[in-house]
């Protein structure tokens, strides 16, 4: 657990020096840029692009469930808002992409606004009761045929525009966006868990009454994160809608937006910020380029034994073993 | 317009009484150790699988096929306990994923084992039908939901009556006392954890016996018992029954007086009514939060 | 935390190196041929059966041609976009030809359309929507599309004359396509048509069927579905009985393995079919891939087995031309696929300029006992239309 000078029960963030942190900003850019200056083929591009919407969601699951303490298992609900949101906004009202995209986010936070009840449940009444709002808001969409086409579906939109000479929808300018998008959620989040909201939220996860009793309102503060990462999820969602170029709610509402995100956050440490990114890209790329060639049918089933792995072995995720190995601070706070 | 509502209620009873038996093991597993079991559906599924492998292997009544299912899905949840057991840190969550898990590789086993087609008996007496007045149902179903009532009742008693029973009821109540009692708390999980297996695997030769499965059924069976474990409210075996009931009844009525694409909607609302509006679900006698 | 990016540095190398490996050119004497296909989930069903046919096709041609070899290789899609696109771009980097399409037009637009970027032939028979041939690509090509299918039902249904139809149409994109068509079609021909649509989840179909018996109360029941909701379905009608004359379905449905899975359901049913079974001698190419399908896979065709069959024949033969040509390398496939015109076991493939197929339509095969008996239209008939006829 925590160190002993620290109260033990409140841990705090990592009070790392700049030129650590200004390293792993550094060392984090070069990776990103590595598969660019490499000349890496459109396909593995393409890969990294889908392996990066997803590490924007499980960062969004990861704040809500790191700082909220709440797992969703609905995440999908956010990310089907968002891309037909998006969607319908740029190609209804003639609004930019670049401008829907975050609109597309604001309309995700909006329909988290009726979630808030769930605000109340705990645990794995939480986590369903999100599930069950993502169904609702795939049949919502289905039947909603005037707005959204229906399950015929959604395809005549823009795609993302070209700014200042370089084509964001090309692989390339995709790519770099969603380096910047994620890069953004990150500091985002890591901005927020340093704040005063930070320490306030990990003392509710410890004792949410004894926190109510020094007068910290825990509830609203719950319902900051749970807009958060559903306006994060929206963006995600938006992008990865304009990245496709095609809509219908059993895509937009999958299962798997909701799924992924988890095994890839508790692969990667839920508990980190860089956990959930590193975990999405290497469960993707390791879904998409071993398990796909070693089981072509099936192969989700490597999936699910890394994740029952990981839970068993090191449930503070790779980040967590990594950094048992290499002797720093066990907490899984840091 | 009547005959209609009839019917839909009819129907509506009899699914229900199926979704109670896919949720009588969700339900006890929850009620004793806490935790969500969400690779329950897929070990529902599983058993529906044995079913169909021992009426199309040995041309034998799927029923037959019970004291298969019962040895390979209680082997499964036995392994599927002892690493639930060995879970240290933040143990609500991580058997979350855990079990989950177990229902990703199930599913994807499965799969590969049986390919994506689908399966449903081939028996014609199960499928004949059966006229009560302006009511039809199959026998299949009349068979299933005569099962969900004796395993229900059977269940019940278990609980009330036998030591073990009693030793689940003690260990969910009052984990520290029941240890002091000298319940051993380990071993009594992995019993009502096997009951909850036994259940299961009920719920799938009968399924497998009235409606069609196919490999990527699973999660939404866990997802219709967990919906059917809150309507019911933790603790109440009776409830289980009641709930499933009242959302297969709410299904059938949705098709019936709105459009059947609202059918999940329905299930789906409900489900969020009675989880925000009544704390301890309908028939609950503890209540969910605290 | 120098570890942890050296550690996070190799990682992304490892990676970066292996698809470079993986990318390597194929082997030379042969052709490429990729496929991306639904091999897991909910719709694993559907991209098993198009590889096996696409299987069959291609040994069929290897075994007859002595020069083009063609080597086919086929990735899971998992039904989501993002994977197909990459299947696409992954197989073009390995030199591919030509891709073939898995299934639903959610799948196909993104893929196909990454496809055209890379100037890579694009042929699919498992989307229908319109807009997909309103893009104007020049190297997508499909043989089949939601118009035949609506020509070939309705034609049938028209020929008996009914009174009131019903049709019950899952809200996926396919069957609902299919059934807003169907409703249009036969109301202008006077018909009373009720549409009802259902989710995907559901199972029990007894409320649904109720109110076909009670307020509908017409005389043919068509299933715009999947075979999981047919089971359901004809199961369900079986036990309410309502007074209908037909039973009437889309894809996937008058196949001998529906049948042979499915006896008690599926007598005097009527749905798209290509072949009668058991396919007669008069029909060469057919008898051929029923035996070599046989062979393979030791079971009947199947229906999307067929399509499929047909589109990589196609797709084998445009490339044996090009090949012979030299034009291969030099894009000349595409070209050598517009010049497509031919009998097969579909009905005539041409393709016009959108890459469509304006001659797709479908005949309508019964099962009757145990054979597929084609019923219509007139031309494409084995045996004549049981009507009235259910299956109870």
């Amino acid at each position: 657990m925590a160190p002993a000078h620290r109260d033990p029960r409140i841990p705090a963030p990592a009070s790392g020096k700049p030129w650590r942190n200004a390293a792993l900003v550094g060392a984090c850019l070069v990776l990103a840029a590595l598969p660019v200056l490499l000349g890496a083929s459109n396909y593995l591009l393409g890969l990294l692009i889908s392996a990066l919407i997803l590490s924007g969601i499980a960062l969004a699951w990861a704040l809500l469930g790191n700082l909220g303490g709440m797992v969703s298992f609905g995440h999908a609900a956010f990310f089907g808002v968002g891309a037909y949101a998006s969607a319908l906004i740029s190609a209804r009202l003639g609004v930019p992409v670049l401008l829907a995209i975050p609109l597309a986010g604001l309309c995700a936070a909006l329909s988290a606004l009726a979630m808030l009840p769930t605000l109340r449940l705990s645990g794995p009444y939480f986590a369903l009761a999100i599930l069950a709002y993502a169904q609702i808001f795939r049949i919502l969409a289905t039947e909603a045929t005037g707005l959204t086409g229906g399950g015929a579906g959604l395809q005549r939109f823009p795609g993302l525009p070209t700014i200042l000479g370089l084509d964001l929808g090309s692989r390339t300018g995709s790519y770099g966006l969603l380096v910047a998008m994620v890069a953004l959620s990150a500091l985002a989040y890591e901005a927020i868990r340093r704040s005063h909201v930070g320490t306030a939220l990990r003392a509710i996860a410890h004792s949410e009454d004894a926190t109510r009793v020094v007068g910290v309102n825990s509830v609203l503060l719950k319902a900051w994160m749970l807009l958060l990462s559903a306006f994060m999820t929206g963006v995600f969602g938006a992008l990865n809608a304009h990245i496709i170029g095609f809509l219908e709610p059993a895509y937009a509402f999958s299962g798997l937006w909701s799924v992924m995100p988890i095994i890839a956050a508790i692969f990667g440490g839920y508990r980190t910020v860089l956990g959930p990114i590193g975990g999405a890209i290497v469960i993707y790329l390791f879904d998409q380029l071993v398990a796909k060639d070693l089981i072509a049918v099936g192969h989700q089933i490597l999936l699910g034994l890394v994740l029952v792995v990981m839970v068993l072995i090191a449930p503070n995720g790779l980040l967590g073993l990594l950094k048992r190995r290499a002797g720093g601070r066990p907490h899984a706070d840091a | 317009m009547t005959d209609l509502i009839l019917q839909a209620l009819f129907s509506g009873v009899l699914i229900g009484g199926v979704y109670a038996l896919v949720a009588l093991g969700l339900a006890l597993s929850f009620g004793a150790m806490r935790i969500i079991n969400l690779a329950h559906g897929e070990l529902v599924l599983l058993a529906a699988y044995c079913a169909y492998l021992v009426e199309t292997r040995t041309g034998l009544d799927p029923y037959a096929a019970i004291p298969l299912a019962l040895l390979v899905v209680a082997g499964v949840s036995a392994v599927l306990f002892l690493m639930i057991d060995r879970i240290r840190q933040d143990r609500e969550l991580n058997s979350l994923i855990l079990t989950y898990a177990v229902g990703i590789i199930l599913t994807n086993a499965i799969l590969l084992a049986f390919a994506s087609d689908v399966r449903s008996t081939a028996s014609p007496t199960l499928q004949d039908a059966v006229t009560l007045g302006s009511v039809y149902a199959m026998t299949g179903e009349i068979i299933a939901f005569g099962l969900s009532l004796v395993l229900m009742v059977a269940l019940w008693w278990w609980l009330k009556r036998s030591w073990y029973g009693r030793a689940v009821r003690a260990v969910s109540s009052n984990r520290a006392a029941a240890t002091l009692m000298g319940i051993s708390p380990g071993r009594t999980e992995l019993v009502a954890f096997l009951v909850a297996g036994a259940l299961a695997s009920f719920a799938g030769v009968a399924l497998y016996t009235m409606s069609v499965i196919q490999p990527a059924l699973g999660h939404a069976l866990t997802v219709k018992a967990f919906v059917i474990t809150v309507l019911a409210g933790v603790g109440s075996i009776p409830g289980v029954f009641l709930g499933a009931l009242l959302l297969g009844v709410t299904e059938a009525l949705t098709v019936t007086l709105a459009s059947s694409a609202l059918q999940d909607l329905a299930g789906m609302v409900l489900f969020l009514v009675v989880l925000f509006l009544l704390p301890n679900g309908l028939f609950g006698a503890r209540a969910r939060r605290g | 935390m120098l570890r942890k990016a050296v550690a996070a540095t190799a990682m992304t190398l490892a990676l970066v190196g292996g698809a470079l490996v993986a990318s390597l050119p194929a082997r030379a004497e042969e052709v490429l041929v990729g496929a991306h296909m639904p091999l897991t989930g909910s719709l694993g069903r559907s991209g098993q059966a198009f590889e096996a046919g696409m299987r069959t096709a291609i040994k069929i041609f290897n075994d007859a041609s002595p020069r083009t070899k063609i080597r086919l290789q086929v990735i899971d899609d998992e039904s989501t976009p993002a994977a197909a696109v990459s299947a696409v771009e992954k197989l073009v980097s390995e030199k591919a030809v030509a891709v073939i399409g898995g299934y639903g037009s959610n799948i196909i637009g993104p893929a196909s359309d990454a496809a055209s970027k890379l100037g890579t032939v694009y042929i699919t028979a498992g989307a229908v929507s319109d807009e997909l041939t309103a893009r104007g690509l020049k190297t997508f090509f499909r043989i089949n599309n939601n118009a035949g299918y609506q020509r070939g039902m309705a034609g049938l249904v028209e020929s008996v004359k009914p009174a009131a139809v019903s049709i019950i149409a899952s809200t996926k994109e396919a069957p609902i396509l299919l059934a807003r068509g169907l409703e249009k079609d036969l109301s202008a021909k006077g018909i009373r048509v009720t549409v009802h649509a259902f989710d995907p989840a559901i199972t029990d179909f007894k409320p649904l069927i109720n109110k076909v018996k009670l307020q509908d109360r017409s005389e043919i029941l068509i299933m715009s579905a999947y075979e999981n909701d047919y089971v359901g379905i004809i199961r369900a009608a079986k036990v309410l009985k309502p007074p209908l004359k037909l039973v009437l379905g889309a894809w996937s449905l008058a196949t001998p393995k529906m049948y042979q899975e499915f006896p008690d359901l599926m007598n005097n049913v009527v749905g798209t079919s290509f072949l009668p079974f058991p396919v007669e001698m008069k029909d060469q190419e057919g008898r051929r891939f029923a035996e070599v399908f046989k062979q393979l896979y030791n079971k009947d065709i199947e229906y999307l087995a067929t399509l499929s069959f047909v589109e990589t024949t196609i797709l084998a033969e445009a490339i044996g031309r090009a090949a012979e040509a030299g034009t291969l390398s030099t894009g000349g496939l595409a070209e050598e696929m517009r010049r497509t015109d031919r009998k097969t076991l579909i009905g005539p493939v041409r393709f016009d300029a959108t890459g469509d197929n304006p001659l797709f339509s479908l005949s309508m095969g019964q099962h009757q006992d145990g054979k597929v008996v084609l019923v219509a239209p007139p031309a494409a008939a084995t045996g004549s239309l049981a009507y009235p006829a259910l299956p109870w």
